[in-house]
């Protein structure tokens, strides 16, 4: 290939290991000396890394740039990832012996090895967005990035529309301002919003977009299986066997589960299974670190056969050898799914192997939806998201921190990030008045300010110790309260304190691919010893499953409406469609299909209604909640609902009469705003970002504070905040958050307006084969039922009592 | 309401946590812990400052339904010595509403020993009918209304749990659950009541729409 290149000692390299550039790799370069910001849209394993580094590493070889400044800064999301990018890089600069001192800064690194960092800054630091915000904070943190040539941020697309990336958004407009020359280049998978990933990155104007195309198609096949598959249910155990002959075929295999409960449970069957005795290793976000780590060096060594994963692995980080992708369950997004496979055969030009196993009926139309859509190139569309202003306040007084500010030099650099590029002055007053004091119209706090005009009218922290409690409480991620998980003196990970509350002593459960039976919590310690049960509890853990993408969800439709496609279904699928168009209809591509049937539950008559939306399971579940409200005010008597990512299922005392009544869209709006206010998920979210903003601190030097106890105060600020100021900044952080995340208000929207004048009913006299799937559901799911806890009560007050002979 | 018998005498209690006593028109209140919010202001945090205005509030409306001429605060009416110099006009405004609408008595808590207010007295124990009105109950066996330990209670309802604040009693014991918006609570499974009461106490616990009584044993 012939180019300009004089990076001699990266050539040597190559050239010594067999390798050539890549074509893209010298288009950044050339782009990037040529004055341009890069986004490199690239499918993984496609030399991308080097390709970020390229401009730099020839930057710092031929031009010998100020010794002892920071001259790179790389950015990811991933601590693992940081890690990794760092022996690679370190392989090149190692073995041609270059000048180059790189160092990784992340929440792991030695407070020694911080501080040296400090006064001796490396070359190239790495690091991610958190640690990125607390290294600005520093009160030197202006003369530190003021060299700054380079800034490199990985996976850059997991970031945009995220309040993580509203965070670095932010942090990235300021070091503009430090560093104004510095040249950015962005990596990211394949997306299909480009632009605004491109815009998130750099807001200068000389930009460019390099987009690699796949050159090979992936190999993907959903598994076949002579096991019949199942009508509902997550957990894929019919297919172990046939799994575990695959691993067999292959050298190294990822099995990616969408849940850690789901990945714990796979992995204990796997074992079950594994006469062979192949090396099978487990990998989530729960387990302790060192696990981890110790899985990925033996999966980089080849010394491990399988690895159950959950998305801990669905990044960047490369594995080299994989040949095997197994997804179990539907991917639920395409996006997703492509990253996943794109762990397998991470090298450009082969094709990557993937195998589907789906869970149930359904999931088996989602994952041929799935590679229908991959086939097609279609991607997911993340849904733009206007910068959060909990971030925005946490931001404030970071900069605060650093240096003295001035306001209106502060607003310029506010709206030159992207996802705040609207924000009005006004907004970023009452921003700035909280963090002065809380922004309540009782202005009783202002003699406590945590910021306040210096003489020279400028913003400064009052004293040292607002930046010390800063540090503390950085970040946009609030985890739940989390315990951890002791094995004798071996740490084995950590668990969710509601879980535990929920096991009594002697009970067991799957972790860590081990069953343990719980004996006592001690010192935030789950207190557990090993046992030789082999029906455990499993855990489950709150959050991880995504809800079912718009995209994939018109795809399954597609399939679902025309009956060409279905002569390629296994027989067992065909066949309970095709009962299904004899019996009822089948859901139309852009219509609602809804059945109404009686049926017994515990010898009751109960009257079933099903709404098969497809519309993800968030907005499902928003939608019962609604058509349960109004059940209720007509008089139907609804007892409760299951949602799933499909379809919806109400059942109630007394029949539903007219259908047009439930599903009126005006009326059906009004109610959400008011239900909304009673949820559980807007006291979550509040909790949330009073966290963020820094109301509720994380902890407090010298003072330790249980999650639970935040939880608890959160809950009764909330309801005095509410009544008190309505609109206060974070009830509309909380709000916001409550409408596009759970409650997916965008979505239901657009699916009551899609459905208009398009409802297909049918009154059958008994359950429609479709519908078995939902009804086995509800023996599963418990639903969150807060709003009728009450009910529960008397009820159980009742049969309690007459237990024991009180009634 | 809910009917409980203590030394023969009988008492209703309400969902929101006011023990009355209407054959003396008495209410008895416990840990208004009032300007909670405020006192951690000079340490940065900028808690909503409304929950004095709000527990008051609460208060004033639930009492001024019945015929009550009395109203026994037992203790921690204050969170901290200088919460009075922190009230809200409108706060103010509701005290002394408050103060001159009943006689009020002020029973001594922790939080309020180095308080010095002229216009309030303190007593560190009320009594009336054999009954003593304290903040934090004693070893004693007489019969004893107090406070102080904020309890409340869990009951598991399907597969959820709900935790709420609850009315503690057994033969000599009764004690409140804190009234005061910002307050926390103390589960009642938790050591400290074991050494307090030798049986199993009732337990009532104070629901949204209603008070239930569970056998102790149902209770996380």
């Amino acid at each position: 290939m012939p180019h300009i290149l004089k990076i001699k000692p990266i050539d040597n390299w190559l050239k010594k290991n067999n390798w050539n550039y890549y074509d893209h790799q010298i288009e950044t370069l050339k782009l990037s000396q040529n004055g341009f910001d890069v986004l490199l849209v690239a499918p993984t394993g496609g030399g991308k890394t080097l390709a970020g580094f390229l401009p730099s590493l020839n930057d710092l070889i031929n031009n010998r740039p100020k010794k002892n400044k920071l001259h790179t800064l790389y950015i990811s999301p991933l601590k693992a990832l940081t890690i990794d990018v760092h022996r690679n890089l370190n392989n090149p600069i190692e073995d041609q012996g270059l000048d180059i001192r790189v160092e990784t800064r992340t929440g792991d690194t030695s407070a020694y090895k911080k501080n040296r960092q400090k006064v001796l800054p490396p070359h190239m630091l790495m690091t991610t967005p958190e640690s990125l915000a607390l290294l600005l904070s520093n009160k030197e943190s202006k003369d530190y990035f003021k060299d700054l040539r380079y800034l490199i941020i990985d996976e850059i697309h997991v970031l945009v529309n995220s309040k993580r990336g509203d965070l670095l958004s932010l942090n990235l407009s300021r070091i503009n301002s430090m560093s104004p020359d510095c040249k950015r280049i962005g990596l990211s998978a394949t997306v299909k919003n480009k632009n605004t990933v491109l815009k998130f990155l750099t807001s200068k104007k000389k930009t460019k977009i390099l987009n690699v195309e796949e050159t090979s198609h992936p190999k993907i096949e959903i598994l076949e299986t002579n096991t019949r598959v199942p009508w509902s249910g997550h957990m894929a155990s019919y297919a172990i066997k046939d799994i575990y002959q695959k691993i067999k075929k292959s050298s190294l295999t990822i099995v990616f589960v969408n849940t850690r409960a789901q990945a714990e449970l796979v992995f204990n069957k796997l074992w079950q299974e594994n006469d062979k005795n192949l090396r099978i290793a487990i990998h989530h976000g729960s387990l302790e670190k060192e696990i981890r780590r110790k899985v990925e060096s033996l999966m980089s060594l080849g010394k491990i056969d399988c690895v159950v994963a959950t998305s801990s692995l669905d990044l960047g980080i490369d594995w080299g050898d994989i040949d095997l992708v197994i997804q179990i369950g539907s991917p639920k997004g395409i996006s997703r799914f492509l990253q996943r496979i794109g762990r397998s055969n991470h090298k450009f030009d082969e094709p990557s192997n993937a195998l589907l196993v789906p869970s149930n009926r359904f999931e088996y139309l989602e994952c041929l939806s799935a590679i229908n859509s991959i086939k097609n190139k279609l991607l997911d569309e993340t849904k733009e998201k206007k910068g959060s202003l909990d971030v925005l306040a946490q931001h404030i007084l970071g900069v605060a921190c650093s240096a003295p500010f001035h306001v209106d030099e502060l607003y310029n650099q506010v709206i030159n990030a992207w996802p705040y590029r609207h924000l009005t002055k006004i907004k970023f007053f009452e921003v700035l008045e909280f963090v002065k004091n809380g922004g309540y119209s009782l202005k009783y706090y202002e003699q406590y300010s945590k910021i306040a005009l210096n003489k020279n009218k400028l913003y400064a922290i009052k004293n040292k110790s607002i930046r010390n409690r800063y540090k503390l409480n950085v970040g946009t991620i609030v985890e739940s309260y989390m315990l951890k998980v002791k094995l004798g003196n071996r740490t084995l990970g950590q668990v969710e304190e509601w879980f535990i509350e929920g096991l009594n002593e002697g009970d067991t459960f799957l972790f860590s691919g081990r069953v343990l039976e719980y004996q006592t919590i001690l010192n935030d310690n789950v207190i557990v010893k090993s046992t030789s049960h082999t029906q455990p509890k499993i855990p489950s853990y709150a959050g991880g499953r995504l809800p079912l993408s718009t995209e994939l969800s018109i795809e399954v439709r597609k399939l679902l409406s025309k009956k060409q496609f279905w002569k390629n279904f296994p027989n067992q699928i065909n066949e309970w469609l095709k009962l299904q168009s004899k019996f009822s209809n089948l859901p139309s591509l852009n219509g609602l299909l809804v059945e109404t049937f009686p049926r017994l539950v515990s010898g009751k008559k109960r009257f079933f209604l099903i709404c098969y939306t497809f519309e993800g399971r968030n907005a499902n579940q928003t939608l019962g909640f609604l058509i349960l409200r109004k059940m209720q005010r007509i008089g139907c008597k609804p007892i409760s609902f299951v949602a799933t990512d499909y379809a919806l299922a109400i059942w109630s005392i007394n029949e539903v009469k007219d259908i047009n009544i439930i599903l009126n869209d005006d009326l059906m709006l009004d109610d959400l705003y008011e239900w909304l206010e009673e949820t559980p998920l807007l006291k979550k979210n509040f909790r949330d970002a009073a966290i963020i903003s820094g109301l509720i601190e994380r902890s407090i030097p010298g003072q330790k504070k249980t999650g639970k106890q935040v939880l608890f105060n959160s809950d009764l600020i909330f309801n005095v905040l509410r009544k008190h100021e309505p609109k206060h900044l974070l009830l509309e952080v909380a709000r916001d958050d409550s409408y596009r995340g759970l409650i997916d208000l965008d979505r239901l929207s657009e699916f009551l307006k899609r459905i208009e004048n398009n409802i297909t009913y049918k009154k059958l006299d008994r359950i429609s084969p479709l519908a078995v799937p939902l009804i086995l559901e509800i023996n599963r799911q418990t639903i969150d039922k807060s709003e009728m806890e009450e009910y529960f009560l008397e009820e159980l007050e009742n049969e309690i009592l007459s237990e024991v002979g009180l009634n | 309401m809910k009917t409980i018998n203590f030394n023969n005498h009988k008492f209703q209690i309400s969902r929101d946590g006011i023990l009355f006593w209407f054959d003396k028109q008495i209410a008895i209140i416990s840990d208004l812990h009032l300007e909670k919010g405020s006192s951690f202001g000079s340490s940065g945090q900028f808690l909503p400052p409304y929950d004095s205005e709000e527990t008051l509030t609460k208060l004033l409306n639930t009492i001024k339904k019945y015929n009550i001429t009395k109203v026994i605060l037992l203790g921690d009416t204050f969170h901290d010595k200088n919460a009075f110099s922190r009230m809200s006009n409108k706060v103010l405004i509701l005290f002394e509403t408050f103060i001159k609408k009943y006689e009020v008595i002020f029973v001594l808590g922790n939080h309020e020993t180095k308080m010095k207010f002229e216009h309030i007295k303190f007593f560190n124990e009320y009594v009336l009918d054999g009954i003593h009105f304290i903040h934090q109950t004693s070893k004693k066996c007489i019969y004893q209304i107090s406070g102080h330990y904020h309890p409340v209670a869990t009951i598991r309802t399907g597969a959820k749990k709900i935790t709420g604040k609850c009315f503690i009693q057994e033969q000599y014991n009764l004690i409140m659950p804190s009234y005061g918006v910002y307050t926390g609570g103390l589960n009642i499974r938790n050591k400290i009541f074991k050494k307090i009461f030798k049986k199993e106490p009732n337990v009532y616990f104070l629901g949204k729409r209603s008070i239930y009584k569970f056998p102790y044993k149902f209770y996380l």
